[in-house]
């Protein structure tokens, strides 16, 4: 792998240097946002009043005087536990998928070819309908999370409380955790696919004729290669899958964007309440795309 | 020899999801039963002023809250409230995912072919709002019937099916939520809102410059029931008479809710 292949390098910071065509972009701009916000606030009748949804996000406890989060933090915490672990699971779930569908065996391609072309195929909004109402409420009883939860001794309700919130919310959780987990890993069996089958044919042969096993080849030459040229893709999915989190509102998950409806009820506040989840999804998103732009490089200064 | 072991995990899924179905569908027989062996009455509901919405605390306050509350006391079960979202609360109950929508849903032809209702334990009233700087010409209620007048309303409820009854003509654009129908209407992109009431005079009220009513009388009245999934005949009696025996205080308590303001002060939207 000496040779260099421009395409292949990640983004890579340049030096900055601004001239007068930039200063007139940049004025350019300035002058399109502030017509807009002129626009917005002489087309929109709207008093706006952000006092009354702070509390929301805080408040004060009435029993200790503290501090303590209220509902948009409480649902921006479980809108960040389903992000995360939906990003485990659907990794897992597109990894095993992916390679089921590069599989020599017929019947492991066709799963994996069901199930992308299942879900890709169906907008999201059913795929959460059908999914919850028709498959999900008959496997949650029977997993009996809930009931397990609630026998578990404290100190591993406490535990279980920090990995996916509260035990009185775990089956509605754990409910939109498959859903969105399932939905997405459709997405990332492509990516995976893709990747693998982007690695030079030759080098399997090569690896093949080296006298390595099938799992070898696979764990040192393709996997390998295959992961650098997913990481940008594989970014994109996973940020879509935080916005995709929101979907699972439908069905009563109490993340984010279902609470800021029950906000809005409560407090009149349409627009300020849509800001505000707008910036809070933002954060994650974007805090989400620098922590890939990290991985991407170190995984470039691996490639050697 | 791989299709057909494809064919057999198939059928074994779904001869799993029948039999799960079967034991759900036997729980249903004696539901009062269920929930007092569970200790625990799982009501489910959507958010709305002043039927059911999050205090300056974030607890749930309103009117169902009020009527659940009392239930389960008086059935001695905790009560497990599961805020749902509108557009699935009925699937969510034939799903089993609750016992009971309390949930100010109005008794319909529709609805009741889809579940089973009790008698009433409220009845409440649509009222219309309608923008100062479209509709001030408009003669209530015929003027309304024509293709340029747009009504708004939340979608799913009996105020889209009314103003489709009432107006034929008229437009009909709706919303998942009211806060955003009524700002539709106060921004002058609509011509009125059909809303339950006390709604429509609280925004009238709050945005004098914006909305009048065309009239003060309530466009139809509902009845709300609680909802059950499909037979349960023993558990709609147990409710009826719950509801007969309570027949004052849900009258109190309702008006409270709809004729007051007295609880205004924990509520943020005040």
């Amino acid at each position: 792998m000496t040779n260099f292949d421009p395409a292949r390098q990640p983004p890579r910071k340049r030096r900055r240097r601004a001239t007068w065509l930039d200063a007139v972009l940049a004025a350019l701009c300035v002058c399109v946002v502030g017509y807009f916000v002129w626009r917005i606030n002489s087309v929109l009748d709207y008093g706006w009043n952000w006092s009354t949804i702070w509390p929301f996000v805080l408040k004060t406890d009435p029993a200790s005087g503290r501090w303590v989060p209220n509902l948009i933090v409480e649902g921006l915490f479980t809108t960040i536990r389903l992000a995360l672990w939906g990003i485990l699971l659907a990794g897992i779930i597109g990894t095993l998928m992916g390679l089921a569908r590069t599989s020599r065996y017929l019947l492991l391609r066709l799963i994996a070819d069901s199930y992308v072309m299942l879900i890709r195929n169906i907008p999201p909004v059913v795929f959460v309908f059908v999914f919850v109402f028709f498959i999900a409420s008959q496997i949650m009883p029977a997993l009996g999370i809930g009931d397990w939860v609630r026998a578990a001794s404290p100190t591993m309700q406490w535990w279980l409380s920090i990995l996916f919130g509260p035990p009185k919310l775990i089956d509605n959780f754990f409910l939109g955790l498959i859903c969105l987990s399932v939905f997405s890993g459709a997405y990332v069996t492509e990516i995976v696919r893709a990747g693998i089958q982007s690695v030079n044919k030759a080098q399997i042969e090569a690896g093949d004729s080296l006298g390595m096993s099938r799992t070898d080849v696979l764990r040192f030459v393709v996997l390998p290669q295959a992961l650098r040229t997913v990481l940008p893709p594989l970014a994109g999915q996973f940020i879509q899958l935080i916005k995709d989190s929101s979907l699972v509102s439908l069905v009563s998950i109490q993340e984010l964007s279902f609470m800021a409806q029950d906000i809005q009820v409560a407090t009149q506040r349409v627009f300020e309440v849509f800001v505000l989840v707008a910036v809070l999804y933002f954060v994650i998103c974007f805090g989400l795309s620098q922590l890939f732009g990290v991985l991407e490089r170190r995984a470039a200064r691996a490639h050697r | 020899m791989s299709i057909s072991r494809k064919l057999l995990g198939t059928l074994a899924l779904v001869a799993g999801i029948v039999f799960l179905a079967d034991t759900a569908a036997a729980q249903q027989d004696n539901l009062i039963d269920t929930i007092k062996k569970r200790g625990k009455i799982q009501v489910g509901f959507g958010s709305f002023l002043p039927w059911a919405i999050r205090d300056k605390q974030g607890n749930w306050v309103g009117f169902e809250i009020d009527v659940s509350t009392k239930l389960a006391k008086d059935m001695g079960v905790e009560l497990d409230l599961m805020p749902t979202a509108w557009d699935g609360i009925v699937p969510s109950l034939i799903a089993g995912k609750f016992d009971v929508i309390i949930g100010g849903l109005s008794i319909t032809p529709a609805r009741q072919e889809q579940v089973d209702f009790t008698e009433p334990y409220s009845q409440s009233g649509l009222g219309i709002a309608a923008s100062k700087q479209l509709a001030s010409g408009l003669k209530y209620p015929d003027g309304y019937n024509d293709a340029k007048a747009t009504f708004v309303c939340r979608r799913g409820t009996a105020a889209c099916k009314t103003a489709e009854e009432k107006w034929p003509k008229a437009t009909i654009r709706q919303f998942d939520d009211d806060a955003i129908a009524f700002q539709e209407v106060i921004n002058g992109n609509a011509h009125a809102i059909l809303s339950s009431e006390p709604k429509p005079t609280f925004f009238t009220l709050q945005n004098p410059d914006k909305l009048f009513k065309p009239t003060n009388e309530n466009v139809t009245t509902t009845v709300e029931g609680f909802a059950l999934r499909k037979g349960n005949p023993a558990a709609i009696a147990y409710f009826n008479d719950w509801i007969g025996k309570n027949k004052d205080w849900l009258k109190q308590r309702h008006t409270y809710w709809f004729k007051t303001r007295d609880w205004a002060a924990n509520v943020p939207a005040s």
